[in-house]
C-alpha cells in the first residue's frame, strides 16, 4: 500500500517508491541529494508533538522534514 | 599576491571550516557576495609561501537550487578555469560517507573537465576510529583514482599530510584524476556515492544511538521544552547583559578619549564637531560592536554544536503559520537586544524568501533603543498605581503591552507578505540535516565573531557617519549649537509641525522624532535640550515633568508609543540591512512602509483615546 512518509510514525521503517507531482522540482533534487531516492529505506526515528517536522534516518543521516514536503514522498512500509 | 591558489570545498558540517583554520592559522580574508549569505574565505596557506587556500561556503551539490547556490557554484566553475588553481581539496565527512561523496563525485568530475588535481581529505576519522568502525581509505582511493587522506581537523592528526602534498604537488605538477567521470550525469553519481559508501565506508549505528539519545532529550515536549527555553534565555541574556559592560566600556573610552581630545582644540566650533559629530558619530555605531561580537559567537557555538538545527526544528510549526521557518527565532528573538546583530543572524536562513520575510520581522521587534522612550512616555502618561492587591502594576503591564504589541506587528507584517506577495524569492523546503551533537572549536568561533564585527564597522560605519554628521550640521547651524530650537534642525520641525498635529504634538516633539531617526533613544537626549534639561537621559524625572506640564494629553502619549514600536527610526539598522539585503530598495520601502504604518496607527490611537475622553 502507497503511504506518504509524512504518515510514519516513530520507529516505522519503509521504502521510497516516488514523489507525487505536487512536488517541485527543486525540491525533488534537494531529497535526491540528501538520499531520499526511490527504493532507498529510510526509517522515522521520531514523531514530535504539535506536529512539529518529524525525525528521519536514510543511510547514517539524520534529517529533519516538514508536512509540506513529506506528504509528497510516497513510500511503502516495510516494517512499523 | 599568491602565485598558486588551492580551492578548499566540502558539504556542510563536514568540518570544513576547522580545517581551513588549521590550514592557515586564522589569516582569513572574508568576501561577502552582495545581497547573499555566501562568504569565500581566503588565507595563506601555513608552510607554503606564494600559496593560498580559498575557503567556499558549504554546498550540498554542485546542482544549484536557489539563486545563492547558483552564485557559489558559478564561482567555483570559475575558479577551475583560473591557471592559478593548481589543485581541489574536498573535505568529506567520514563518519557519514554517502551524503558527502555524491557531491565529492560531482567535484572530482569538474575536476577532472579542467584538468584540475583533486585530493578528498576525510574529515573525523578520530571519530571513525575512537568508535572501532571499519574505513576502508585506500578502497575509496583506489575507486575514485583520487588520493583519500585521512584525518582529523579537530585534533590536526593528519593536517601535515595535506601540507605535504599540497607541497610535492606544487613542485612536480600532479596527474589528474584519470578522465573517468566526465561525462557520467548526476543520476549516475548518486548511485555511485550510495555503493561507494556502502562498500568502503563505516557501518554499525554507533554513532545513530548516541545521537539518538541525545535527540531524544532535546527534543522530547518536557525535557526538549525546558532545555530551548534555558539556552534560549542564556542567548537573550548574552546579548543584553553580557555584552552590557564591553558596551560601557566602549561609551567610557570614546568619552575619556573626547575628554582628553576636545580641550586641545583652540577653536569652539571644531571643539563642538569633534566632540558631538566625530566622537559622537564614532560612538553611535562603535557601541554595537560587542554586542554583534557576543551573539555572532553564541549562535556560532550552537550551529558548531548541533543545537541550531534542533532550535529550529522546535520553532519551525509556529512560525510557520506567519511565512517564517523555525531559523527565524533566533534572529527574531536577538531583535529584542538589538535589530544589528539580529540581521547578521537571519543569514544563518538558507531560503532567500523566509530570509526576507525576517528582515521584515527583525525591524518591529521591541530594541533596547525603545526601552528609554517607552519608559519616558509611559512614566509620563501611564499612573504608577498597582491592581490585584499590588500584583500587577499599571506601568509595568503598559510596558508589557508595548513590547507584545511590537511582537504582533511584526507577525502581522510577515503573515500578511507572505500571504500576499509575489513568489520573488527563492524559497527552500524544510529538509534540515540535523548534525551528530559536537564541541565546537574555539578558534573558528571567534575568528567568525571577530569577521563580523570587522564587516559591521568597515562597512555600515561609514554610513552611520555620513547621517551623524547630516544631523549635526542641521543641527548645530546657523546659531552655532547656541539653542536647538533655532537651528536648520528646530526651523525643519516647525515645518512639519502640520504633519505631527494629528497625533497632538508640536514642533518640540516633531524635531525630537526627527533626531530619533539616528537611534530611537536620541528621542530623550533632544527633548531634554529643547526643555533645557541637563543629562535627560541619565535622570529622567525632570522631563517626566516638563512633558506633563507642556500640554500634552494621554492620547498623544500612547500615539508616540505606538509610532515608536513600528517606525524603522534607525539608521544602523537601514544600513546594515541594506548591505546584507544588497537592496536599497527593500530599505527604501520597509523605511516608509513601516512609517506610514506607524503614522497611520499613531493617528488612529490618538483620535480614538481623544473620542473616548
Amino acid at each position: 500500500m502507497t503511504l506518504s512518509l509524512w504518515s510514519l510514525g516513530a520507529g516505522d521503517r519503509c521504502e521510497i517508491l516516488g514523489y507525487d507531482d505536487a512536488l517541485a522540482d527543486k525540491y525533488r533534487v534537494r531529497l535526491m541529494e540528501f538520499g531520499f531516492h526511490p527504493g532507498e529505506s529510510v526509517a522515522c526515528v521520531q514523531s514530535l508533538a504539535f506536529g512539529a517536522p518529524k525525525i528521519y534516518r536514510v543511510s547514517n543521516t539524520i534529517f529533519s522534514l516538514d508536512d509540506e514536503v513529506a506528504t509528497h514522498v510516497l513510500v511503502r512500509l516495510i516494517d512499523g | 599576491m599568491a602565485k598558486n591558489r588551492v580551492i578548499l570545498i566540502g558539504s556542510p558540517n563536514s568540518g570544513k571550516s576547522m580545517l581551513f583554520n588549521r590550514l592557515t592559522g586564522l589569516q582569513q580574508k572574508v568576501a561577502n557576495f552582495p545581497g547573499i549569505t555566501v562568504d569565500v574565505g581566503t588565507g595563506a596557506m601555513r608552510g607554503l609561501p606564494d600559496t593560498e587556500l580559498v575557503d567556499f561556503p558549504g554546498t550540498y551539490s554542485l546542482q544549484a537550487i536557489s539563486a545563492e547556490e547558483e552564485v557559489a557554484v558559478d564561482y567555483f566553475e570559475r575558479a577551475l578555469k583560473d591557471d592559478q588553481v593548481q589543485h581541489v581539496l574536498c573535505v568529506i565527512d567520514a563518519t557519514r560517507l554517502e551524503k558527502s561523496l555524491y557531491f565529492t563525485l560531482q567535484v572530482i568530475r569538474d575536476c577532472e573537465r579542467h584538468g584540475k588535481c583533486v585530493t578528498v581529505l576525510a574529515n573525523m576519522i578520530d571519530i571513525v576510529e575512537k568508535n572501532d568502525l571499519e574505513f576502508d581509505v585506500q578502497g575509496l582511493s583506489d575507486a575514485l583514482h583520487t588520493p583519500v587522506l585521512p584525518l582529523s581537523a579537530r585534533s590536526g592528526k593528519g593536517v601535515e599530510a595535506v601540507t605535504r602534498r599540497l607541497a610535492d604537488s606544487l613542485l612536480e605538477p600532479c596527474t589528474p584524476p584519470r578522465a573517468h567521470l566526465v561525462d557520467t550525469p548526476d543520476e549516475l553519481l548518486r548511485g555511485a556515492a550510495h555503493q561507494l559508501a556502502h562498500r568502503y565506508g563505516p557501518k554499525g549505528d554507533v554513532l545513530i544511538a548516541s545521537q539518538a539519545r541525545l535527540d531524544n532529550f532535546f527534543l522530547s515536549s518536557v525535557t526538549g521544552g525546558i532545555a530551548f527555553f534555558v539556552i534560549m534565555y542564556l542567548l537573550f541574556q548574552s546579548i543584553f547583559t553580557w555584552a552590557a559592560p564591553a558596551m560601557d566600556a566602549v561609551e567610557f573610552l570614546l568619552g575619556a578619549m573626547a575628554d582628553a581630545v576636545v580641550p586641545l582644540v583652540p577653536n569652539q566650533m571644531a571643539r563642538d564637531f569633534i566632540s558631538d559629530a566625530l566622537f559622537g558619530g564614532i560612538g553611535a555605531f562603535l557601541v554595537f560592536v560587542p554586542q554583534i561580537f557576543v551573539l555572532t559567537f553564541i549562535i556560532g557555538l550552537l550551529e558548531d554544536s548541533g543545537y541550531m538545527a534542533r532550535a529550529a526544528l522546535i520553532c519551525h510549526k509556529p512560525l510557520r503559520l506567519f511565512g517564517l521557518t523555525g531559523k527565524s527565532f533566533i534572529p527574531m528573538l536577538s531583535g529584542v537586544a538589538c535589530a544589528i546583530p539580529a540581521i547578521y543572524a537571519a543569514r544563518a536562513i538558507d531560503s532567500p524568501r523566509k530570509r526576507l520575510l525576517t528582515y521584515m520581522a527583525i525591524p518591529l521587534m521591541p530594541c533596547s533603543a525603545r526601552l528609554p522612550v517607552y519608559t519616558l512616555l509611559i512614566a509620563a502618561f501611564i499612573p504608577s498605581g498597582t491592581a490585584l492587591g499590588g500584583l500587577v502594576g499599571w506601568q509595568g503591564l503598559a510596558m508589557f503591552g508595548i513590547y507584545f504589541f511590537g511582537m504582533f506587528c511584526g507577525l502581522l507584517v510577515t503573515g500578511l507578505v507572505s500571504r500576499t506577495s509575489k513568489d520573488q524569492y527563492t524559497d527552500l523546503p524544510f529538509v534540515l540535516e540535523l548534525p551528530p551533537y559536537r564541541i565546537p572549536g574555539l578558534e573558528p568561533l571567534l575568528r567568525n565573531a571577530w569577521n563580523r564585527a570587522k564587516h559591521f564597522v568597515t562597512k555600515a560605519g561609514k554610513i552611520i557617519f555620513t547621517v551623524t554628521l547630516v544631523v549635526w550640521v542641521l543641527g548645530y547651524f546657523p546659531n552655532y549649537g547656541a539653542d536647538l530650537g533655532q537651528s536648520w534642525l528646530g526651523h525643519l520641525g516647525r515645518v512639519v509641525e502640520p504633519l505631527f498635529a494629528p497625533l497632538g504634538l508640536d514642533w518640540r516633539y516633531g524635531v525630537a522624532i526627527f533626531t530619533s531617526f539616528l537611534a530611537r533613544e536620541v528621542f530623550v537626549g533632544t527633548l531634554g535640550t529643547i526643555f533645557g534639561i541637563e543629562a535627560a537621559d541619565e535622570n529622567m524625572a525632570p522631563l517626566v515633568e516638563h512633558i506633563q506640564a507642556s500640554g500634552m494629553t494621554i492620547g498623544s502619549g500612547l500615539a508616540l508609543l505606538v509610532f515608536f514600536a513600528i517606525a524603522l527610526q534607525c539608521v544602523s539598522t537601514l544600513a546594515i540591512l541594506s548591505k546584507e539585503s544588497a537592496s536599497k530598495s527593500l530599505v527604501v520601502k520597509m523605511f516608509f512602509g513601516y512609517f506610514l504604518f506607524a503614522y497611520a496607527a499613531a493617528v488612529a490611537i490618538y483620535q480614538l483615546a481623544h473620542w473616548l475622553t
